[in-house]
């Protein structure tokens, strides 16, 4: 079979499977062992047990059921209430009011994880049962979450940095660095988005009291973040001083939120373990999905159709800036039916050469990608961020992405001003090496 | 036909490079009936899992790091055994050595070896000179295999696990303090973010081997079989003289943008040789029958 | 009967469960022994083993409790008996799929065992033996799909259902 013809049976078959209701892993098993079988492959089998071992023994995925595990613990101690207490006097001031802890609170967290689903489900299973008990619109709620979520893979640590940095041989360290200020830049647009959306829909968030509330009751109401803000503390402080590696300090994440819920005396047997299978109900379910998708990712491999996208757009002869808008398009439409992290690795070794030659900076590329790949998180059918949310609240996938188009956008919205101001993106790591 | 190689590293490395010139070649020669698809950067299957692939004939050929095969019998740790072998002449020789063995045990295995790159020598990375063993005493130092454990422990350092793609991080905050490493990874890693001295002290010279499936190779007719085999030698022996290069021009890289390279003392080369004698011994008593065997037949050379 | 049912859909549970704590013990031991000076042999190897077998052991209690999660907008405003049709050709579906990644995950185990392959880490393990929980856990991943399947034919509601409708938020 052709290519193009493969690739729109293929297309075709997910979207049906999933329109009927197959499980979404298991309709990316069936469309990769499908596609394969398409092209006479005779080893379908063997390949499921090799991508499914090499990608369920990951050993940067360990960190995900840690942080799972961490909001599960969190989710039933009072620190997640205590966490709206201890903030709401600050951005009571502030258009779509506790909207923005979502957005801060992913912000920050990110700082700590480096995949956008964990950060998504630590802090959704937080944040998404109180804004829902105070009244908050559903729909902005989840937006806010599944579009900042997606901050864990720009603030460093990052894994889909790292994933770049290896195939670019570009400097980790300086891709990590890079990340900052196009994370605070997206930080300030989803909150700006927030802040209008608030101005226009009034009647869709909760009759606050009006009262001033002084001073000295804010730096009160700050005493309540201490304990989480005094976890999270200790998590970055156990990376930047040297006593553990990122991925590592998930482990002490969840150590350190056990402590804390035993000290508030918020830990039981019963809560344990109500937390511990709360934390393999959501890791199962992502990590079949990407048991699955590195199984399609191994197919498409075989089966060469993001290469040849890829190639394609090679011949075009194409200058800097439509070369970008192709490749953006192409990663849209990929981050549709593959997860972000295949879509890289498999079209990197093209895509690179073609990159350099049309002069653009691999260091600026790199941030470029993550940017687009955040967005591929939040579109349907595949997104993680999506699959994250609907099993926190039982939402549609489709309801999920409708909430987050507006973030899709303004991710779109950082792309186009990097590419107006690359110093965004460029300034830092210069003054590194100025050191 | 198209075959495909999975190979596990990105496009800027020596042996990638050669892997789709090799591919290239025997496309063209066969007037495109062979098309070899070459997946790089572990982009198809993971590094460990492409030994098996190739085995299985999930893929009809591929690429490895041979110390990835080490715990499946001691002769695939020839190349990663320090201070036996540690320039290009020497390397060569040992590998003419290991050759029928390992031969041997990939043929068990339904596996036919076509070529070896090397890789540039392993040196001594670290946040400060390097005089004798005694500036390393207490220090931390990056370990990923047994071998490497072993080496760090006889140094006097404590070995510290740290996964390749976290060693910028694990240097700045100073988990590791001093790594070895080839000077291409330092380079394309841009090393000088993290570390500032580099000694060259030469501890070995480890290999990448590209298999192909035995039943997917004799399937071929005599004439093609012939011209993998060609385009094999090619590659193989473009690699030997490419390493050369990559290695000197990978030091300068280093040294042009701010680490302090240099030789190490006398001092600190005979205290590491008598390191390598302890873990060639070693390594020896893992499978004495073949190994003592192949150290005859290197030494003799 | 039902009760032997659910107490092995718990022991899938729990299995997963033990196996996320033991990544936990495992990197925490890692991070003391580097603080004392002292390394904990294929740490990184074990941790990855562990989170295979917890992604695999608890597929069967996720299904279950209705937690792989799916697209329900079109099926969920089905006539009856069209939606019965819909859910056990799905069922049917799952069942080949799954049935699919047992077989080939028990081949796999048996390839890695009459091939004699050792793991690659610095305590080298018979690669089976790590890998049994993949055979395991599909297997009764594919017995959960079974039994949901066999539960619609006799015209029950299958227990996943039950679980996937908006419930979580409205919970709290
Ligand atoms: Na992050
Ligand atoms: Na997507």
């Amino acid at each position: 079979m052709e290519p193009m013809t493969l690739s729109i049976v293929l297309a075709i078959s997910i979207l049906l499977m999933l329109a009927v209701g197959v499980w979404v892993s298991l309709a990316l098993v069936g469309v990769a062992a499908l596609g394969l079988m398409l092209s006479g492959n005779e080893q379908v089998g063997l390949l499921f047990g090799t991508s499914s071992w090499g990608a369920s023994t990951a050993w940067s995925l360990t960190a995900l059921p840690m942080f799972i595990w961490m909001g599960e613990v969190l989710f039933r101690t009072r620190l997640s209430s205590d966490l709206f207490a201890g903030l709401s006097p600050w951005l009571g001031g502030l258009p779509g009011k506790l909207l923005h802890v979502n957005v801060l609170s992913c912000g920050i967290f990110a700082a700590v994880s480096g995949s956008s689903a964990a950060t998504a489900a630590t802090i959704g299973r937080m944040t998404l049962p109180e804004l829902k008990a105070q009244g908050y619109s559903d729909r902005m709620a989840v937006g806010t979450l599944a579009g900042s979520g997606t901050l864990g893979l720009l603030i460093p640590p990052s894994i889909i940095l790292i994933v770049y940095g290896v195939a670019a041989e570009v400097s980790i360290g300086r891709l990590f660095i890079a990340g900052a200020l196009p994370g605070l830049l997206l930080v300030t647009l989803f909150m700006g988005y927030t802040m209008v959306w608030a101005l226009m829909n009034k009647d869709e968030l909760p009759k606050h009291s009006k009262e001033q509330v002084s001073l000295k009751a804010k730096i009160a109401a700050l005493r309540k973040l201490l304990p989480i803000m005094g976890l999270i503390g200790f998590v970055l402080g156990s990376i930047y001083g040297g006593f553990t590696t990122p991925t590592e300090a998930a482990a002490l994440g969840v150590f350190g939120a056990l402590v804390l819920a035993a000290m508030t005396g918020s830990l039981s047997m019963e809560s344990f373990k109500g937390s511990l299978l709360g934390a393999v109900k959501s890791s199962c379910m992502i990590g079949l999905i990407l048991v699955g998708a590195h199984f399609l990712t191994l197919a498409m491999g075989f089966l060469g159709i993001p290469r040849a996208l890829t190639e394609w757009i090679g011949t075009l002869g194409l200058s800097p800036l439509e070369l970008l808008i192709y490749l953006t398009v192409l990663f849209v439409v990929l981050g549709c039916f593959l997860d972000g992290i295949s879509v890289v690795v498999l079209t990197v070794a093209v895509m690179l050469p073609m990159v350099q030659q049309a002069g653009i900076d691999l260091l600026w590329f790199g941030i470029y990608i993550v940017l687009v790949v955040e967005m591929s998180q939040i579109t349907p059918p595949v997104g993680f961020n999506l699959f994250v949310i609907q099993a926190l609240t039982g939402k549609n996938i489709l309801y999920v992405a409708r909430a987050a188009l507006p973030f899709f956008l303004m991710i779109l919205l950082a792309i186009v001003l990097i590419y107006w101001f690359p110093e965004i993106v460029t300034y830092l790591p210069t003054t590194m090496t100025q050191r | 036909d198209t075959w495909h190689m999975p190979t596990p590293y990105g496009d800027a490395n020596l042996t990638t490079k050669l892997a789709y010139e090799f591919a290239d070649e025997i496309r063209e020669k066969s007037g495109g009936k062979l098309d070899i698809n070459v997946h790089s950067g572990a982009s198809l299957i993971k590094h460990p899992e492409i030994p098996r692939a190739v085995r299985t004939g999930q893929v009809q050929l591929g690429e490895v790091f041979i110390g990835v095969m080490g715990n499946s019998h001691p002769v695939f740790k020839h190349d990663n055994i320090p201070f036996l072998a540690t320039n290009f002449d020497d390397s060569k020789k040992l590998w003419e050595a290991a050759k029928p063995e390992l031969e041997k045990l990939l043929n068990k295995e339904g596996m036919v070896l076509l070529y070896t790159v090397p890789w540039p020598t392993q040196s001594l990375y670290t946040k400060f000179p390097v005089n004798t063993l005694d500036d390393l005493k207490g220090t931390k130092m990056r370990a990923y295999s047994p071998s490497t454990s072993r080496l760090a422990e006889l140094m006097h350092t404590s070995p510290t696990t740290v996964q390749a793609p976290e060693v910028p991080q694990a240097f700045s905050t100073g988990i590791i303090d001093a790594m070895i490493t080839s000077p291409s990874t330092g380079a394309n890693g841009q090393a000088w973010d993290y570390l500032t001295h580099y000694t060259d002290i030469k501890a070995w010279i480890p290999k990448n081997i590209v298999v192909a499936n035995k039943r997917a190779f004799r399937r071929l007719d005599k004439a093609t079989q012939q011209m993998i085999l060609t385009a094999a030698a090619n590659a193989e022996s473009k690699g030997w003289e490419g390493v050369r290069a990559t290695t000197r021009q990978d030091t300068e890289t280093l040294a042009a943008n701010g680490i302090v390279v240099s030789e190490p003392s006398a001092e600190l080369i005979a205290e590491l040789e008598k390191i390598g004698q302890i873990m060639i011994k070693e390594w020896e008593a893992e499978a004495p029958a073949e190994i003592g065997k192949i150290l005859k037949q290197y030494q003799q050379q | 009967m039902s009760a032997l049912k659910e107490n092995l859909y718990l022991t899938s549970g729990y299995l997963s469960g033990a196996c996320i704590i033991a990544i936990m013990v495992l990197v925490l031991a890692q991070i003391v022994g580097r603080f004392f000076g002292f390394i904990i042999p294929s740490a990184e190897d074990f941790a990855g083993y562990s989170l295979a077998a917890s992604i695999f052991f608890g597929l069967a209690y996720t299904f279950r409790d209705g937690g792989h999660i799916r697209v329900t907008l079109a099926i969920q405003h089905l006539p009856r008996p069209l939606r019965r049709v819909q859910e056990l050709a799905v069922l049917l579906i799952g069942l080949v799929l799954s049935g699919f990644m047992a077989w080939y995950s028990w081949f796999m185990v048996w390839e890695s065992f009459v091939f004699e392959e050792m793991t690659h880490g610095y305590i080298a393990l018979p690669l089976w033996m790590p890998q049994v929980p993949l055979g395991l856990g599909t297997t009764a991943f594919t017995l959960a799909v079974l039994d949901a399947l066999i539960d619609a034919l006799r015209g029950k509601m299958p227990a996943y259902i039950g679980a996937e409708d908006e419930i979580n938020l409205e919970e709290v």
